[in-house]
């Protein structure tokens, strides 16, 4: 789900950014928000950053000693995408094993549906392997398939989230 | 926890009236709470049992606990218990400053910030998170023309009846055809089933022909 949350962080101007007049050290400001919030690129709590929506208020900067760069508290409103448990969500598969499948979910690449998640499908291997279903219902690659979370794990190191998902369930599973 | 443990503790207000309250009042839970526990001491110890496995289960079980207490008494009290757990399931891993978002509303963010990219990449200082444009192709993967606003007005009537913006924006996100699969892709909402079948009928009925009339005119252009 997409989620809009308010937030304030300390930027950090180099020196040389600085300059007399008030819009280009306003713009300098935000430009630098916007390239730290990029490079952040997601968090626990708030999952996948998109961007930057609003940028509220600037607060007075202070200098700091050791580099000469001044820090500014800005309040700003941004848009995540996170998973939550229990949520509906769609997502693509992109690869198929044995055990299971990869999807694609908005932002978020290793969403894991596991072939004991889906009951009654069978796995059928092969060039291009894939599940099928009694009801002739074909989980492959492409397919757009929905399902529920079940559980996630923020990876620190990656900045990236691992879901569990599950089709068990009615008008779960892939979508024509 | 605190709070719920308190609440399962107070009754001696609630007192009497008991038992008939908790079926008109509907969604005040509160009341519902003390006034059950009160009545009934030989539930007491289970009551607040449901009520834990409700806090930390995902949205699926509200179900079973709404069974337990149609036996214990009234039909009402499950359907006053089950949207905070629901809420609780859904946005407790969000910071308190946060708010969800249909998917509508954030194709329109984010639709209206890579309008401005056009003009705005011309600066190289300028960068966006990688998992912007994933982000917008998610949130555009509907093809979904409709205003957010418009989508918004047609399920404001669902508040009324206890469903809580997140389950709004569940709802609205999966894109449901039919009110029985508005309850199986959102259990937290089944305690609620009767008394929401018929508001969520006309939403979805508004939303269909609001899509039939957005593809229509998207065919003419």
């Amino acid at each position: 789900m997409y989620v809009k949350s308010k937030m304030t962080w300390n930027v950090v101007l180099p020196a040389e950014n600085l300059d007399i007049k008030g819009l280009m050290l306003q713009k300098a400001i935000i430009t630098r928000l916007m390239s730290e919030f990029a490079a952040k690129k997601a968090s626990k709590d708030l999952g996948y950053f998109l961007t930057v929506t609003t940028v509220g208020s600037i607060g007075e900067g202070k200098v700091r000693q050791e580099s000469g760069g001044v820090l500014f508290p800005v309040d700003f409103s941004c848009l995540t995408f996170k998973m939550l448990v229990g949520e509906v969500l769609e997502g693509v598969v992109y690869t198929i094993i044995n055990k299971g499948v990869f999807l694609r979910c908005g932002p978020a690449r290793n969403v894991f549906l596991s072939h004991t998640m889906m009951k009654d499908y069978r796995f059928v291997p092969g060039e291009n392997p894939y599940f099928t279903s009694p009801k002739s219902s074909k989980i492959e690659k492409g397919v757009t398939v929905r399902f529920v979370v079940l559980g996630q794990k923020f990876v620190e190191a990656e900045k990236d989230f691992q879901a569990l998902v599950s089709i068990n369930g009615d008008y779960l599973g892939p979508i024509s | 926890m605190a709070e719920k443990g308190g609440k399962g503790y107070v009754p001696p207000k609630g007192g009497k009236s008991a038992l008939k309250s908790p079926v008109s009042n509907g969604d005040k839970s509160k009341k519902g709470k003390a006034v059950q526990f009160d009545s009934e001491d030989s539930f007491e110890s289970d009551i607040p049992k449901s009520n834990g496995e409700k806090g930390s289960a995902p949205a699926g079980k509200g179900g079973k606990g709404g069974k337990g207490e149609k036996v214990a008494n009234g039909t009402k009290k499950p359907t006053a218990k089950a949207p905070s757990s629901t809420e609780k399931t859904l946005v407790d891993g969000l910071p308190p400053n946060s708010v969800c978002l249909m998917d509508c509303e954030a194709a329109e963010i984010l639709q209206g910030i890579q309008d401005q990219m056009v003009v705005l990449s011309q600066d190289p200082d300028i960068k966006l998170p990688v998992s912007f444009d994933m982000g917008l192709s998610y949130a555009k993967r509907g093809g979904n023309l409709a205003k957010p606003q418009t989508v918004k007005k047609i399920f404001e009537p669902l508040k009324k009846h206890g469903v809580s913006e997140s389950e709004i924006c569940l709802i609205s996100n999966v894109g449901p055809e039919t009110v029985d699969e508005v309850f199986a892709l959102v259990p937290a909402l089944k305690p609620k089933m009767s008394t929401l079948k018929g508001p969520l009928r006309i939403a979805l009925d508004e939303l269909a022909i609001l899509k039939d009339a957005l593809a229509k005119l998207k065919e003419s252009i």
